[in-house]
């Protein structure tokens, strides 16, 4: 319970940010901690420094950028829950951020921090991977843009290169006709999710005429559930496509559910996750 | 068995030297409040000494809710031999018989001759200054009492808990628990209260949360906070307590505690797990209700 000792930068600015990444060895991003430090303090993680980023006002904020939401790095999830212009354009992305551990995680804990640690167990990488959302990454070399799809490489791996930081993640205005729904199952409030559907839908004459649906905690990264996705779009009815979430999946087995489990319960989650999509206002 | 010393100082402070281990029951509070009500003192004037064999040798620790009804009893065991000497002595200095005097809210009065009293801190500072005691009394206001209660004391009560059940998912919610216990006078309510609320999430949490699981090498998995689930208060509701109260047969009329939320809790919720699925043919879940569990006797019950 007591991490192996490291160093400590508080980074000034981004650029101080990715000149600290680059100059000290095994250094990490510090962006609320509340995945980091337990990880720290249970010794899976032991980065020799921590450059610490969550006072980078530059880099929380909640904005309009065209037909899109810009959402800086270091925006808390409470803030990111609170934000109208999500509320108003992209409503799941601050509903599952008010989903996100309990109200201690989001008072400090940051969507890019939870993105970046690539969790598969965390709420808003399912979102983001459902949203087709960029993320902006910089490093010393400038920025380029990353689908989240191919963000999360794997468990608390992502295609970020040695010295780049995640700075911005880009979500959709989501139209008239677009539902949507997170649903998760949890043990208790601070629990990461045992399992979780996210469902984006285009709702077409009662019914749902494609989706995009991504699942938490049901392999190495979030993931796209494409066969059901398919299956929509060929005309399937949601019970039909929500058996299909679990195709070409390898949950993992632990104490909160075993591998088994996970399936049948994704399986009851894509339902219900689709059917509250599909019948939103 | 549990002993109790009352010193009671020349400053007018009073001294208690238990052997219960109190690790956060509140014996500290509690203990004081029966002293300062048989010695008629201040609450704050009363010292608990606990929990270092250099001061307390004697006792038999704290379980079996046997803290209040055996250690508590002990002092006012303790604290009755005191107001016996602390009579004699004034009984001495005001030339009256010790069945003349009348002792409330700290002070010795003579029946019939109110303006003649003696305060027992008055009196202590006289006892440990040797001054004015009876022929032969040894000075010092300190008494010990060792007891062994003759019997049990009984708590009693009962817990009713609703809870719901997600068929689906296996998910189980605690909605609603009621609890009404008897354990006799309660010292302190706020304390009686936060035992009771504190054993009942206990309960809880065996029947729904905690568990240590072992691999199949017999390596114990739950080795975290992350893994071995303790419920927080998101998991839990608030909880509706009640009291009824039947005197113990000792002479504070008490009953332990610490046990009745423990206790009921946990088959008061495994038994509301069973029958919300009663209807499905389920007849037993094993503890705690994990959600593949509830699921898994579903299924299993299905004809």
């Amino acid at each position: 319970m007591i991490p192996a000792s490291f160093d400590y930068e508080v980074a000034e600015s981004t650029e101080h940010a990715i000149q600290l990444l680059g100059e000290r060895e095994d250094a990490k991003l510090l962006a609320g901690g509340h995945s980091l430090l337990p990880a720290m303090k249970l010794r899976i993680a032991r980065p020799a420094c921590l450059v610490d980023i969550v006072g980078l006002t530059e880099l929380d904020y909640v904005r309009e950028d065209g037909d899109r939401i810009a959402i800086g790095a270091v925006t808390r999830h409470k803030d990111v829950r609170d934000a109208q212009l999500l509320q108003e354009h992209c409503p799941i992305v601050s509903f599952t951020a008010g989903q996100v551990g309990d109200p201690q995680v989001r008072h400090r804990g940051t969507i890019g921090g939870s993105i970046s640690h690539s969790d598969p167990a965390s709420d808003l990488p399912t979102v983001l991977f459902a949203l087709d959302a960029e993320l902006v990454v910089r490093g010393a070399g400038g920025e380029r843009t990353i689908p989240a799809l191919d963000f999360c490489t794997g468990v608390f791996e992502t295609a970020l290169q040695e010295g780049e930081m995640l700075v911005e993640i880009r979500v959709p205005k989501l139209g008239a006709s677009t539902g949507w729904s997170y649903v998760k199952m949890a043990r208790r409030a601070q629990d990461w999710a045992t399992v979780g559907v996210a469902a984006v839908v285009e709702r077409s004459n009662g019914g749902i005429s494609r989706a995009a649906i991504a699942l938490t905690n049901m392999g190495a990264t979030a993931v796209r559930a494409r066969a059901a996705e398919q299956a929509i779009v060929d005309g399937a009815g949601i019970d039909e496509a929500a058996a299909l979430v679990t195709e070409g999946r390898n949950p993992p087995s632990d104490h909160a559910a075993s591998a088994d489990f996970r399936k049948h319960l994704a399986t009851v989650l894509a339902r219900r996750a689709l059917e509250e999509a599909a019948s939103a206002e | 068995m549990h002993t109790a010393t009352i010193r009671c100082l020349p400053t007018g402070s009073v001294q208690v030297v238990t052997g219960t281990s109190p690790h956060g029951q509140g014996h500290e509070t509690a203990w004081a409040q029966i002293v300062a009500d048989q010695l008629g003192c201040d609450m704050d004037a009363v010292e608990v000494l606990h929990g270092d064999t250099s001061i307390s040798s004697i006792g038999m620790d704290t379980y079996g809710s046997r803290s209040l009804p055996v250690g508590g009893v002990a002092l006012y065991n303790a604290a009755a031999k005191v107001i016996d000497k602390a009579r004699q002595i004034v009984a001495h200095q005001l030339e009256v018989s010790p069945d003349d005097l009348d002792f409330a809210d700290g002070t010795f009065t003579v029946k019939g001759s109110p303006d003649k009293e003696a305060t027992l801190a008055s009196v202590a500072f006289g006892a440990w200054a040797a001054h004015d005691l009876p022929d032969g009394m040894e000075p010092g206001l300190e008494a010990t009492a060792v007891y062994d209660p003759p019997n049990f004391s009984w708590p009693a009560g009962a817990h009713a808990a609703v809870v719901e059940v997600d068929t689906e998912t296996g998910d189980t919610r605690l909605l609603r628990y009621v609890a009404v216990d008897d354990v006799g006078n309660p010292v302190n309510p706020m304390i009686v209260d936060g035992q009771v609320h504190g054993g009942i999430t206990q309960g809880v949490a065996a029947a729904l949360y905690e568990e240590g699981g072992y691999d199949e090498d017999a390596n114990l998995t739950t080795t975290t906070m992350t893994t071995y689930l303790v419920p927080s208060p998101a998991e839990v509701p608030s909880y509706e307590t009640d009291r009824t109260v039947t005197e113990a047969d000792n002479p504070l009329g008490v009953k332990g505690v610490g046990e009745t939320g423990t206790i009921a809790a946990a088959p008061a919720v495994i038994n509301a797990v069973v029958d919300a699925l009663a209807h499905l043919g389920v007849t037993d879940v094993q503890m705690p209700a994990t959600p593949e569990r509830v699921w898994n006797a579903i299924q299993e019950a299905r004809p």
